[in-house]
């Protein structure tokens, strides 16, 4: 590192530089406010500017061209090119020196769109001086800047998707297929997700077991796919194209290979245990298969509840153990931990439905006619505690008024201030199973605030909803009571007839947002996947990198992102794999240069860099030296994201940003300064 | 009952709801969604005590009697702008037509301008009687003054066929 620093201050003592500045109209955007013409001739006198040149559309082809041509004709080996934003074409003008022989960083984008042009509409005049400025201050650190390599790293082509949702499951397919090898982890003892717990899925109505069921079983023959069940990431190191993950594998006390799931256990176990699948509206056995349509179909004993595992006591039951035939269940199982080399990251940990328990005006919780949509899902559906019959939970009766209730938990300050985006057509679905298993004898009310059916067919779907005579009631309860015999009434201002109504319902469906999941804090640490606001994963930028997390190599899946249904969770699924093949397909990838370097003579070890850094991108290494150890700083290049906090905080200057030197800097700002202290 | 207005205590009558669903082409009143665009054009809306987005989820609430029984259903004018401009074909106006036919039906009074213009029809086969013209100099003119035709009354195999087809209905 030492040798490299020499060279480039050798470099930069040798250097004239010879200075290009291209003034961009953009259209009206630029030229509209400042007087380009005037900012060209200023640029003319600056010291070392050769040329100075406008033109409408500087990112154009014959933009390009113009600068290409300077380049090799007036021998430029500085470009400052005052512009938009760099966010916008600093990549684009890259290229382009690039492909005239000039080193790629020897350019500087000066903003006049963005910072000039558009905040100062109104102030052309003003606008202009400050655009000199700007181009002043630029043609001063362009000067000092140094030409850098972009670095190739060579990377593994290992997959690592954590969540075996559809999200999960999608990503793994893709990839798989894509000829990459994929290791699949679900914390469940089976893939399939929020998914596989509903019954049917808007706006087709196709059953969501037998659109889902296949692929579940895709994923667990796979060649490409190694499924982890049961397990979960419990460290992640190293940085993107080159992860050194740990995964526990807990124990199911039933060995995979052997077992056949035919659930002859579960008949014999004493032990009765609420069913997680079922939302706990029914009850299953300390051995059991988790879902009827599991994958992996293998028994596993929940070691909360087994007798002889809480016991610790070799005599204690084993049932199970007598009635297997296949020799499957080992009480003996231990965790397991697997380390894998990986290359990139699906998170696709999904959402989870919010507890409506915390607000106490449904009696959620307190009145069993009031559920949630996803227990409506388990009621409803075919595999679920009463066979597929909607039936109310107290009297075990068809309803004959069923009301639902919308923005349970979402749209709401106390809560969850976003729009779930889901509750308003599950709602519209769920009515219309009533509709169809029930009949005519139901009366169907939707309490809504404002309906959002804005995917592909979804507003045809309301409409069905509405030709099967399911009434809309605009307006939400304040509180809702009930009634000796467990029926609820509550009323409710309804604001297309300006009245207050009344209504009586025996079974109220509250239609539950989406909330992040509960692992997401932990994913958030292992990932370093940054959080927005409201909980969930936050993209790289939410219109031009929404797959991805701002940490390079973790890309995002489904609703851990933000509530999604089924149709947007699979598009995003496929979108992240193809992310990744992008990124691992050659095998390598360049490493931007616009990194930390350490200044060893100058680091003292004091730890300030590393314990700031976001990206966990500094590793401390001992020296030997003359009188003993020394710890000094090193940059892990392929985890920095030269975000610049280390360089703040050293105390001893010993770290900085390549192209953001303080030398750098400071020429800059004395040519901010320069004007205002009346020097040229 | 699932349901009550708690002004009123009026409760939803849901075979009424169906017999005016019935009326209509393909039930459509179920598809209002309530944007009230029938309500922002309404020219009657300075006579009316309900809006017409009012009266169409009343009717698809089930809460039809009181409507039925009150004037509000006889002010629309039937200009059918809200037949023109309603985004779900479901426009009031034919909900309105539904609820004075069982008006009707029911025997519930009829206000008595309708009943004039009902007769008026069936006397002249016109809504409106011949007014005299009252000129700037406080003439009175009738149609032979003028100079116009004589109007032809309907015969009585109109009237036949009117009576008819009210008792039809």
């Amino acid at each position: 590192m030492t040798q490299k620093l020499f060279q480039a201050r050798l470099w930069k003592a040798a250097r004239m530089a010879n200075i290009g500045v291209y003034v961009c109209h953009c259209g009206l955007n630029i030229a509209g406010t400042v007087d380009v013409e005037k900012v060209t001739e200023y640029a003319k006198g600056l010291p070392e500017v050769k040329i100075a040149k406008h033109y409408t559309y500087m990112c154009s082809d014959p933009g390009q061209r113009m600068i290409q041509d300077d380049i090799k004709a007036h021998n430029l080996n500085r470009v400052v090119i005052a512009t938009c934003s760099p966010r916008m074409h600093e990549e684009t003008f890259r290229k382009a020196v690039a492909e005239a022989g000039l080193n790629p960083y020897l350019v500087e984008i000066v903003n006049l769109r963005e910072h000039v042009s558009w905040p100062h509409a109104h102030e052309p005049k003003k606008a202009t001086e400050k655009a000199k400025a700007l181009v002043r201050m630029g043609v001063a650190r362009v000067k000092l800047l140094e030409p850098l390599e972009k670095r190739k790293v060579s990377v593994e082509k290992n997959v690592l998707v954590v969540g075996g949702g559809i999200a999960g499951i999608q990503a793994s397919l893709d990839l798989a297929n894509a000829g990459f090898k994929v290791f699949l982890v679900e914390k469940s003892p089976s893939i399939g997700g929020r998914m596989a717990q509903l019954d049917k899925t808007f706006p087709t109505l196709d059953c969501s077991a037998c659109i889902l069921t296949p692929k579940m079983v895709d994923v667990a023959k796979h060649p490409n796919i190694t499924l982890l069940t049961s397990s979960e990431v419990t460290s992640v190191k190293g940085f993107v194209g080159n992860y050194e993950v740990s995964i526990l594998k807990k124990p199911r006390y039933v060995e995979e290979a052997k077992c056949v799931g035919c659930e002859l256990c579960a008949q014999v176990c004493p032990v009765k245990v609420p069913d997680r699948f079922n939302e706990k509206l029914s009850q299953t056995r300390a051995i059991s298969v988790y879902s009827s349509h599991a994958v992996p179909k293998v028994a596993i004993i929940n070691p909360d509840y087994c007798l002889r595992l809480k016991t610790k006591k070799k005599e204690v039951c084993g049932k199970c153990l007598q009635t297997c035939e296949a020799k499957a269940i080992n009480f003996e199982q231990q965790s397991e931990t697997i380390q894998l080399k990986i290359g990139g990251v699906v998170i696709a940990v999904g959402s989870e439905v919010f507890d409506a328990s915390n607000m106490s005006e449904f009696g959620y919780g307190h009145y069993p006619n009031v559920i949630s949509n996803i227990e409506f899902e388990r009621i409803s559906d075919a595999s679920g505690p009463t066979g597929g019959k909607i039936l109310v939970p107290k009297t075990g009766q068809l309803p004959k008024t069923l009301v639902f209730i919308q923005c349970v938990g979402s749209r709401d300050k106390r809560f969850h201030e976003y729009c779930c985006r889901v509750g308003c057509m599950v709602s519209l679905k769920q009515a219309i199973l009533a509709r169809e298993k029930i009949g005519k004898d139901v009366n169907i009310y939707v309490c809504y605030n404002d309906l959002r059916s804005f995917g592909k067919g979804y507003e045809e779907f309301y409409r069905r909803a509405r030709d099967l005579d399911i009434n809309f009631v605009a307006g939400i309860p304040s509180d809702i009571r009930m009634r000796a015999d467990g029926s609820l009434y509550f009323d409710v201002f309804e604001r297309g007839t300006n009245k207050l109504l009344e209504m009586h319902a025996d079974l109220v469906v509250l239609a539950n947002g989406l909330v992040p999941s509960n692992d997401i804090a932990r994913i958030n640490e292992l990932f370093h996947a940054s959080r927005s606001a409201d909980g969930f994963l936050l993209e790289a930028h939410p219109k031009l990198r929404p797959l991805e997390c701002s940490t390079a190599g973790i890309f995002l899946a489904g609703a851990c992102q933000g509530p999604k249904d089924i149709p947007d969770t699979v598009a995003q699924a496929s979108g992240a794999a193809a992310k990744v093949i992008d990124l691992l397909s050659s095998g390598e990838i360049e490493i931007e240069p616009l990194k930390a370097v350490v200044d060893e003579d100058l680091c003292s070890g004091c730890r300030v860099c590393e314990s700031i850094c976001p990206f966990v991108a500094i590793e401390m290494k001992k020296e030997e030296v003359a009188h003993g150890e020394k710890l000094r700083a090193e940059v892990v290049e392929a985890m920095c994201q030269g975000c610049g906090l280390c360089s703040v905080a050293c105390p001893t200057g010993a770290i900085k940003i390549q192209q953001y030197s303080r030398e750098q800097v400071v020429a800059q700002v004395d040519a901010a300064l320069a004007e205002a202290k009346g020097g040229s | 009952m699932s349901l009550v207005d708690s002004m009123s205590m009026a409760k939803p009558n849901l075979e009424t709801r169906e017999k005016i669903l019935a009326k209509l082409k393909g039930r459509e009143l179920v598809n209002c969604f309530q944007c009230m665009k029938c309500t922002s054009g309404c020219t009657a809306l300075k006579f009316l005590e309900l809006k017409p987005h009012e009266i169409e989820k009343l009717v698809n609430l089930g809460l039809v009697d009181e409507l039925a029984s009150s004037d509000i259903i006889w002010t629309c004018v039937t200009c059918l702008k809200c037949v023109q401009r309603c985004p779900q074909k479901a426009s009031p106006y034919h909900v309105i037509i539904a609820l004075r036919n069982l008006a009707v039906e029911r025997e519930a009074k009829v206000p008595e301008e309708f009943m004039k213009a009902v007769s008026r029809i069936l006397e002249t086969g016109l809504a409106e009687s011949f007014q005299d013209i009252v000129s700037r100099k406080m003439e009175t003119f009738d149609r032979e003054g003028l100079g116009l035709p004589k109007i032809c009354f309907p015969k009585e195999s109109f009237q036949a066929v009117f009576m008819k087809a009210l008792e039809e209905r």
